[in-house]
């Protein structure tokens, strides 16, 4: 049954037998080493790629002449290019890796059929590679998220199905009879996220709907794939590192599961607003505006459960990495939904539609909320894979402020930035042209916040590639961010 | 790949591969010293937090309502205003509901959102460029002029009460308003401003408008002189006899004038 041949403890087993449980951990960790390594590595070299572009797309917009004869590094390329690498490439691969951990570590038993991750992983990346390169030669469809040809969607469709299947069936080998928090999202998770790709792919390529119903669709599935593919693995990771980490039980199974129905829920019903004064009927833009300010139902509820978990343990935050970059996660996840409200409203959507606040928007969940939290997890995750300690806490504290700063400084600029050039625009005697020259220091601004991103990153690989070559440290305690003073509780992280 | 690690034990699985570890013991320090698998508490819902769930849906709940167009397919403004009025007047009980007006009520309406910029509220017009409607010969004449003019436009100097006029053209209206709309403007500045002439119909207007539509854009002054003053629109006939005049037979008006 393990491939260890070590018996696991029997869900009758008191907790008591601590060296048990220890044991079935390691076997666990163990079996996840290859699937999960080869997940966050191909996620890793996408980073870095996407980031690559990202910054070459920043700088494009306040020089637009930066390499513009060469027809495949254009702005209408290299924009979705670093969009669906980002998107595709490094934060759904990260986000499965973790979740792949995750999903083995809660269903308390080994990872089974190891092959059908592994052969997922392959293909995931080929898929990416051929979209990336459809998208380069000319070949994007044109939709936001959805720019890959149908030839690399296909792939990455074969994939996903390779890997949500692995996720049914390791949910019913699962032991014990709780079914975790983080379970209920990751298994939401892996279940919508078939569906939305099926359904954007058929109602706008295969079977195409009739005119502006396209623009619909095609939002429908970018917001549903912020909120029930990255948000659910987002979430469903800050609420286990927390508790994990600190050693305290999640505040309230209530509003647990108050937070995740409402968020399923409401979240899928959003996003309309961005076709706010087009032509759709005024209820749709409007259900969807409403459907955003019901999202504050599971964000309170989710921030609160949080809150009340960390609550006496915010010190730990100066030590231990996964706790800093998670709840840092956990809190942007609040910040980007408050923003996604304001911005929603009729009024103010007028005003910001079609300028860089989106662009921040999208950033703030993207970024400041899933990747974040994804860090989090992997600098708790890779030590256990590898059986080493990360080499520098250093290094891993100059990651951290890098990414805040960056994507704080990013998001003020594109946010402040949105809002002008929003009123240059509605300004009726200001050339439109105006309108573009008054972003342009906020540009500047992105660009420099880019630089930041783009540093973290670099130094996060490199980070990474140590462990993965081995070079990471022989310890029996962690890399902490702060030298511990009091040798005690801390020690446990 | 594990040869650079200073102190390399030959029994450690820190390799890649997916095989057993010799001791897992001693390779997961990381495992070992963990916290136990996170587990849930059981705290009730604050009453407060139920608060904010009662605020977020009312205030979603009013926004929907507020702004939802009447929930109806083809509503684009979300304050459900215009298109659903506008489906009403055209629909058929929408126009019992107009019909509620008057005619000279409808016609201060239309004549306030089309031609009031020019001719004025009080029917006075501008001197030297717009002409004045209240006491005007054309106005309080026959219908036949007064209804040429709205229908094409007008075009080029003009006198009236003794005024000569000629810097602004008048834009022809038949594209703009319908027969009805025509019909209920031209009631109403034939009775306003102390003008005392017959209402005109709908039907009237329609007659003209198909006796019209092949006549370039715009009248000038001589061709509207060419009409008699006292010229009335016929009920369907052009210029002609016109007997029975349906149109005037239809609505009981008032001011019924005893001209041809």
């Amino acid at each position: 049954m393990n491939p260890a041949g070590i018996p696991l403890k029997e869900p009758s087993v008191s907790a008591a037998a601590g060296d048990t449980e220890q044991l079935e951990r390691a076997l666990i960790d163990a079996s996840t080493r290859v699937p999960v390594l080869i997940f966050y590595t191909s996620a890793m070299a996408w980073l870095i790629l996407g980031t690559l572009l990202a910054g070459f797309v920043s700088f494009k917009l306040h020089t637009p002449d930066l390499l513009s004869d060469i027809s495949f590094l254009t702005w209408g390329r290299v924009r979705p290019a670093h969009m669906n690498v980002m998107v595709y490439g490094w934060a759904s691969m990260a986000g499965i890796g973790t979740a792949i951990w995750l999903m083995a570590r809660l269903c308390r038993t080994v990872l089974r059929y190891p092959l059908l991750l592994v052969a997922g992983a392959v293909f995931w990346n080929l898929g990416v590679l051929l979209g990336l390169g459809g998208i380069l030669l000319g070949d994007s469809t044109g939709y936001q998220w959805l720019e890959f040809p149908s030839y690399a969607a296909i792939i990455l469709f074969v994939a996903y199905t390779l890997i949500a299947s692995w996720a049914v069936l390791m949910f019913r080998f699962r032991r014990g009879e709780q079914i975790y928090i983080s379970q209920w999202y990751l298994l939401g998770a892996f279940l919508w996220f078939p569906w939305l790709y099926a359904a954007g792919q058929l109602m706008l390529f295969v079977v195409p709907v009739q005119g502006v119903l396209q623009a619909a669709v095609g939002w429908w599935y970018a917001n549903n794939l912020l909120f029930l593919w990255f948000g659910a693995i987002g979430l469903g990771t800050a609420y286990y590192m927390i508790p994990k980490v600190i050693g305290r039980p999640v505040y309230s199974y209530h509003l647990a599961s108050i937070g995740f129905w409402s968020y399923a829920l409401f979240s899928s019903w959003t996003w309309m607003q961005r076709l706010v004064d087009g032509p759709f009927p005024a209820w749709m833009v409007t259900a969807s505006i409403a459907a955003t300010i019901l999202t504050l139902i599971p964000v309170a509820t989710v921030g609160l459960n949080h809150h009340m978990t960390m609550q006496g343990y915010f010190p730990l935050m100066r030590y231990s990495p996964t706790l800093r970059f998670t709840v840092f996660g956990a809190m942007s996840y609040t910040v980007f939904s408050l923003v996604g409200v304001v911005i929603s409203l009729r009024s103010v959507a007028g005003y910001v539609n079609f300028t860089e606040a989106n662009i921040a928007y999208s950033h703030l969940g993207l970024y400041a909320f899933f990747t974040m939290v994804i860090f989090g997890s992997m600098y708790y995750i890779v030590p256990r894979l590898i059986g080493r300690e990360w080499r520098y806490g250093s290094l891993i504290k100059l990651h951290f402020w890098a990414s805040a700063y960056g994507i704080g400084l990013m998001t003020l600029m594109l946010l402040a930035g949105g809002f002008l050039q929003g009123a240059s625009m509605e300004n009726p005697s200001l050339a439109f042209t105006e309108s573009v020259e008054s972003v342009l220091p906020y540009l500047r601004g992105r660009s420099l916040a880019g630089i930041l991103l783009t540093v973290s990153h670099f130094i996060f690989a490199y980070h990474f590639g140590l462990m993965l070559f081995g070079l990471g440290r022989k310890s029996t305690v962690p890399t902490f961010l702060n030298p511990v003073e009091a040798e005690g509780a801390e020690a446990h992280i | 790949m594990n040869e650079s690690t200073p102190p390399p034990e030959p029994h450690s699985g820190q390799g890649m591969d997916y095989s057993e570890i010799a001791d897992v013991q001693d390779v997961h320090a990381a495992v070992q010293r963990e916290k136990r698998e996170p587990r849930v508490g059981r705290e009730p819902l604050s009453i407060w937090l139920i608060a904010v769930y009662g605020l977020a849906v009312f205030f979603g709940g009013a926004y929907l309502g507020r702004y939802s167009g009447n929930f109806s397919g083809e509503a684009l403004d979300p304050y459900g205003g215009e298109m659903a009025t506008m489906k009403k007047i055209t629909g058929p009980q929408g126009a019992q509901q107009a019909a509620e007006l008057s005619p000279h009520d409808r016609g201060k309406k239309i004549f306030a959102a089309n031609c009031q910029t020019c001719h004025q509220a009080n029917g006075l017009g501008v001197a030297g460029q717009y002409p004045p409607l209240a006491g005007s010969e054309f106005t309080t004449g026959g219908s036949r002029r007064p209804a040429m003019i709205v229908m094409k436009g007008l075009q080029g100097p003009v006198t009236v009460k003794g005024q000569k006029f000629g810097a602004a053209v008048m834009q022809p209206w038949d594209k703009t308003l319908t027969d009805q709309k025509i019909a209920d403007v031209l009631t109403y500045e034939r009775s306003e401003w102390g003008n005392n002439a017959s209402p005109v119909t709908a039907e009237q207007i329609a007659a003209l408008r198909k006796e019209l539509a092949n006549h370039p854009n715009s009248f000038a002054e001589p061709d509207i002189l060419a009409v008699p003053a006292d010229e009335d629109l016929p009920g369907a006939a052009p210029a002609g006899g016109a007997p029975p005049k349906p149109g005037e037979a239809a609505k009981p008006g008032e001011p019924s004038k005893p001209q041809g």
